[in-house]
């Protein structure tokens, strides 16, 4: 200021001192405040330098900086004067450090104690958790209040397990690191140790937590889903939209004390840049949260594709238990390169000319009976008929008795392109294979019937990779095998009582797997063979590229990444709810439910928010203009959520490894950020 | 020529023998046909003689041609084999056919099938500079490899000699193997009719018993449909144009934007219509467009056709059942797409009493006659059929139609650049090189096969805006 440049001149620092106390938190809640002599043209270094002496407390004070309370606001700038800063002796002033501890619930349920930034913006602090978490892309996730869980008290200490990270050391990051290069590499690969980022490999424990965020959790049992809050109605999916956090402030000043839970969810769904090999927390929290709006009812989806998703979880479930390697380890060899390399190998290997590599068996013969019924016409079980069956490629040949097999057989029907479809009954020990088999006038129904349970898995296996075009020769047989008879366990121990039997790795509760609506409107033995149906056409995934269709079946519902929040057009009487999607805003009719509307983000001129009236004015193309207010969410974070998306739409693969930090609060911040 | 003429008489006694060792016959049985390899496999040789003399003297030309460039591709293999640059190679052909309708000479689609597997010995080539010992035998190894692999494909390769109608009635003959795609044989016929190569070129399969049509997709392998052809079959293939193809792609917003109306579509910037093929094509996950409306579906076995509301979905086309409501949940299932495939219709109107002749049904591949198991569905006007049908190939084939899309408008840039300059190379090893022989003109110089490995250098003026 001019006053202070005056008093400059006079040679002289004419300015009186005066006592500012300011509470230490360290020294814990009882402890009275330390009381400093300052000057107004002190600067808050200064302040802090002064404090620290006189605590006489020696240890690292170097995260720490002052809160002012009252203002609920942080003094960051230490190179302020005291003046500058506004700040007099009635301040209520509180030093403490910028990071503590948080309880960060997880997309997959999991819960953490992590350290984190309490001063810096909540953009930032999702940065420093993500690159802790080892999650690429943080500007895609946020952090919102957690809905408070109806629960009788008996319940609440079994769920809350609590993972403690606050000790592990992190190699960089530290607030000031990023505030010094704000474009650091949050996306750039990480290094690897033995699978896991430096900071994670540290010790057992820390080793199990990271194997907890990178693999799928198992399906909880039913009855927990059931007791989860799930929305009933678009105004109750609404409400979850009111409790993110606004991104251009800390968490101090929004309330958020140490200790406080908080969820870490995906917030912007358009996931750029996936990258399985380097993205296997990412990959997996976005399958977790993915897997519960499918469970919780939160996205809706039909019966179809509720069994797909339930086929999925089982399998990646398995998958997850018996190799949780599989992640690492590159999928498939999708260039040729690779492709050679293995040939390689196994030329190597063997040593011998490429002859012999051309022996690889196509067709494998397995003899077995199986009783054999043409129903041409709906009849009964009456047209069963006993013949000797054998299996060869992609074929199944009959014959009158097994003596004749040798000649030629009464008929040969190939089953590429066909349907196999179980009809089982355990109790009643049948076991049968219901094919339909496509041909010029139609589909053949043929009915196998196989005398138990062992040859009835060997034979629909068969099938099913006949159906493929496949052979029993393939590799996949023994897998099939053994997923059509864990399927036949399932059904076996289900039926009504649930005893809980102990979690061998096959066995779940096929009721896991769907939405509570669906639990209760089929018995167990009618919704495994269902599952099992629709397993088939997964079961060959490996673990990332179940997780992938999983995410590509949930992207691909209509009602994907729609955020809701209900609004009051401006002229309009009624409340209305604003769906709001990563390329448009839709307009929905409370009563009808029905879309009314849709505004594309590419025909936006420009969008607007008064604050003072907290409303929300947007243009479009050819004078198409809309304004709201917001009644179930602030307008801020209406605000953001658009500006994010375009945000999110201005990243492009070229400029991959930078975060543009300033633009998100360009168009987020509001007026905040003027 | 001597050489081509005892090769193809060699062949025919091959398949003779061939025929004998499988002298069992199909029980009569309504499965008959299941099996549509094994019934080509007992269908009597006779008749592949019969349609040999049926054949149109310039198809027959063309044919022997086919079968010539094979061998020339063997001579020079053998030839390159004695010079130590490239690899043996040697054609015996096994046997297998599918006869043709002789009744009818324009119809003739299918005449025969040739698996063609090869048995021969390699020698690996010598490295083609002098290279440091490590990086020789790296390069020696690798190439051993490459061979390798090639001869695994190579194995048992199924052909057909297919003729394909021209819009303006006159055929085409030509060999096809299992491993060429649809896009292969258009380029190959772009090249036969020097036609204006545009990106609606198509193949087309009719069926005259159910009136109906189906575009093959460009990344089908051509035998695999047509193998499901019976052995009297009517169904023919036609090389036209169909604007419909790749509309999808030309005007994304017609299907993606359906609701708007028709003077937004038409005012719709080229930038935005790009920006909408990327939020749907280019995510992890397509997007389908979210189609709904009246319908008017033919019921299982009943001749009435009963109107309901319909709704595409990724996974399938549902219908919202009596009584309830438009939600997901509610939603009954009508047809997945994972073994239908689409058609489109003719004159449904006269042949099944329906509201309209702006038919498709959806079947599997296999069914060519009428049967149960084919779903029959009606709309009201042009517009909506083309919306449903195209939206339904987009369901389908996914990420596969784009894919095709961008490879198609490549194609047509390049041919366009490439025109009268040089013929492509076949994009598969063992597709013959094309001889172009029609109405008695003098053939085109055949080029030898080139090498597997063989990439060829760019044309004369490529690039330089001449």
């Amino acid at each position: 200021g001019h006053l202070d440049g005056h008093l400059m001149v006079l040679g002289k620092v004419v300015m009186a001192a005066w006592d500012l106390s300011v509470a230490v938190e360290d020294l814990g809640a009882d402890a009275p405040p330390i009381t400093v002599s300052v000057t107004s043209d002190l600067h808050i270094g200064g302040v802090i330098l002064k404090l620290v002496e006189k605590s006489q407390v020696k240890r690292d004070w170097s995260d720490h900086a002052l809160w002012w309370e009252q203002k609920q606001q942080w003094l960051l700038r230490t190179a302020w004067t005291l003046e500058k800063c506004g700040i007099q002796a009635d301040a209520g002033l509180i030093f403490m450090p910028q990071h503590k501890p948080l309880r960060l619930g997880l997309p997959n349920g999991l819960n953490l104690r992590l350290r984190v930034c309490f001063s810096g913006p909540v953009f930032r602090t999702v940065l420093g958790i993500c690159k802790m978490l080892n999650i690429r892309r943080p500007e895609e996730l946020s952090l919102l209040r957690p809905v408070e869980e109806k629960k009788k008290k008996k319940d609440k200490d079994l769920s809350e397990e609590l993972y403690d990270l606050t000790e592990v050391p992190l190699t960089s990051g530290t607030h000031y690191d990023i505030i010094m290069s704000p474009s650091t590499n949050h996306m750039s690969r990480p290094c690897l140790y033995n699978g896991m980022p430096a900071h994670f490999a540290d010790s057992p424990k820390t080793e199990k937590v990271y194997k907890m965020l990178s693999v799928s959790q198992p399906a909880p049992p039913p009855e927990a889903i059931a007791k989860l809050y799930r929305p009933a109605s678009v105004v109750d999916k609404a409400h979850i939209h009111s409790r993110w956090l606004d991104s251009s402030r800390s968490l101090m000043q929004q309330g958020v004390q140490e200790n406080d839970r908080l969820w870490l969810r995906f917030k912007y769904y358009c996931f750029h840049d996936l990258e399985p090999k380097y993205d296997a927390v990412r990959l997996t929290q976005m399958y977790e949260q993915a897997r519960w709006a499918v469970l919780l009812e939160d996205i809706d989806c039909t019966e179809e594709e509720m069994l797909l998703f339930g086929a999925l979880q089982y399998h990646i479930n398995k998958l997850s238990l018996s190799e949780p390697q599989t992640m690492t380890s590159s999928p498939a060899m999708d260039d040729l390169d690779s492709a050679l390399q293995c040939l390689e190998v196994k030329l190597d290997g063997a040593d011998s000319s490429p002859q012999d590599m051309l022996l690889i068996p196509t067709a494998c013969e397995a003899v077995i009976t199986v009783y054999f019924c043409l129903r041409p016409k709906r009849l009964t079980l009456k047209g069963y008929k006993q013949y000797w069956f054998k299996f060869k490629d992609a074929s199944i040949s009959y014959y009158k008795s097994r003596e004749e097999s040798l000649g030629e057989p009464i008929q040969q029907i190939n089953l590429k392109g066909c349907e196999a479809a179980p009809d089982v009954n355990i109790v009643g020990q049948k076991f049968c294979i219901k094919l339909l088999i496509p041909a010029p006038e139609g589909m053949n129904e043929v009915y196998l019937r196989c005398e138990n349970e062992e040859q009835y898995s060997r034979w629909m296996a068969a099938c099913r990779l006949a159906s493929k075009g496949k052979s029993l020769a393939d590799s996949s047989f023994q897998s099939e095998v053994q997923s059509i008879r864990s399927f036949l366990a399932m059904q076996q121990t289900n039926p009504n009582t649930h005893n809980t039997h102990t979690d061998d790795s096959t066995s779940i509760n096929t009721h896991s797997l769907v939405s509570p609506r669906y639990s209760k409107k089929y018995k167990a033995k009618q919704l495994t063979p269902r599952i099992l149906e629709a397993y088939q056409n997964v079961a060959q995934l490996s673990l990332t590229d179940a997780l992938l269709r999983f995410l590509q079946i949930w992207q691909a519902l209509p009602d994907f990444g729609i955020s809701f929040v209900v609004v009051r057009f401006k002229g309009s009487r009624k409340d209305e709810v604003l769906g709001i999607a990563p390329n448009r805003l839709i307009r929905i009719d409370l009563g009808v439910g029905e879309v009314v509307k849709t505004w594309r983000y590419n025909n936006m001129r420009q969008w607007n928010v008064n604050w003072d009236i907290r409303q929300v004015a947007i243009e479009f193309d050819g004078n198409v203009n809309i304004a709201f207010s917001c009644v179930t969410a602030d307008c801020k974070i209406v605000h953001e959520f658009i500006g994010g998306y375009i945000f999110m739409s201005t990243r492009s693969r070229e400029q991959s490894n930078t975060l543009n930090e300033e633009l998100f609060h360009k168009l987020t911040g509001g007026h905040e950020a003027l | 020529m001597d050489d081509i003429d005892s090769m193809f008489s060699d062949l025919l006694g091959e398949m003779d023998l061939l025929t004998q060792s499988l002298g069992y016959e199909m029980e009569p049985s309504e499965m008959s046909s299941s099996s549509q390899r094994e019934n080509n496999f007992s269908i009597g040789f006779t008749d592949l003689n019969e349609s040999l003399n049926e054949l149109e003297d310039h198809d027959l030309d063309a044919l022997m041609a086919d079968l010539g460039s094979d061998l020339a591709e063997t001579e020079e293999r053998l030839n390159a084999t004695k010079t130590g640059h490239v690899h043996t190679q040697q054609h015996k052909f096994g046997y297998c056919t599918q006869q043709q309708n002789v009744q009818a000479p324009i119809s003739l689609s299918q005449m025969s099938s040739l698996a063609s597997s090869s048995s021969s010995s390699s020698l690996p080539p010598e490295p083609p500079k002098l290279l440091p010992p490590g990086e020789a035998e790296a390069q020696a190894k690798t190439d051993k490899i490459k061979l390798a692999l090639e001869k695994l494909k190579e194995a048992k390769v199924k052909k057909l000699v297919v003729k394909v109608m021209m819009s303006d009635g006159s055929s085409k003959t030509l060999m096809v193997d299992e491993r060429q795609t649809v896009r292969d044989v258009l380029d190959n016929l772009f090249e036969k009719t020097h036609c204006d190569s545009s990106m609606d070129w198509s193949l087309c399969e009719t069926n005259p018993e159910l009136q109906t049509e189906r575009a093959f997709e460009d990344h089908e392998y051509l035998v695999e449909p047509l193998s499901a052809w019976t052995r009297d079959s009517k169904n023919k293939i036609i090389f036209l144009l169909r604007p419909n193809k790749y509309l999808f792609f030309k005007d994304p917003q017609i299907f993606y934007l359906w609701k708007k109306d028709q003077k937004f579509m038409n005012e719709m910037k080229e930038s935005h219509k790009e920006l909408l093929l990327k939020e749907n094509f280019d995510g992890p996950s397509l997007i389908v467009p979210d189609l709904e409306g009246l319908l008017y579906l033919r019921e299982d076995g009943k001749k009435s056709w009963k109107r309901r509301y319909f709704l595409l979905r990724a996974s399938g086309i549902y219908y919202v059942p009596k009584g309830k409501t438009k939600t997901s949940r509610d939603l009954a299932c009508f047809i997945q797409f994972d073994k239908v495939n689409i058609y489109t219709t003719t004159d449904y109107k006269q042949k099944y009493k329906a509201p309209t002749d702006f038919c498709f049904i959806l079947k599997h591949p296999q069914i060519q006659k009428e049967s149960q198991y084919i779903r029959f569905l009606c709309c009201d006007d042009e517009h909506t059929l083309s919306l449903w049908v195209n939206s339904i190939r987009v369901a389908k084939y996914g990420a596969t139609l784009y894919k095709n899309y961008q490879m198609a408008v490549r194609r047509v840039s390049t041919i366009s650049s490439t025109l009268h300059l040089t013929s492509l190379p076949a994009s598969s090893p063992s597709t013959p090189s094309t001889v172009h022989r029609a109405n008695g003109h003098t053939p085109q110089e055949d080029l030898p096969e080139p090498h597997p490995d063989f990439i060829p250098p760019p044309p004369p003026g490529w690039g330089s805006g001449v």
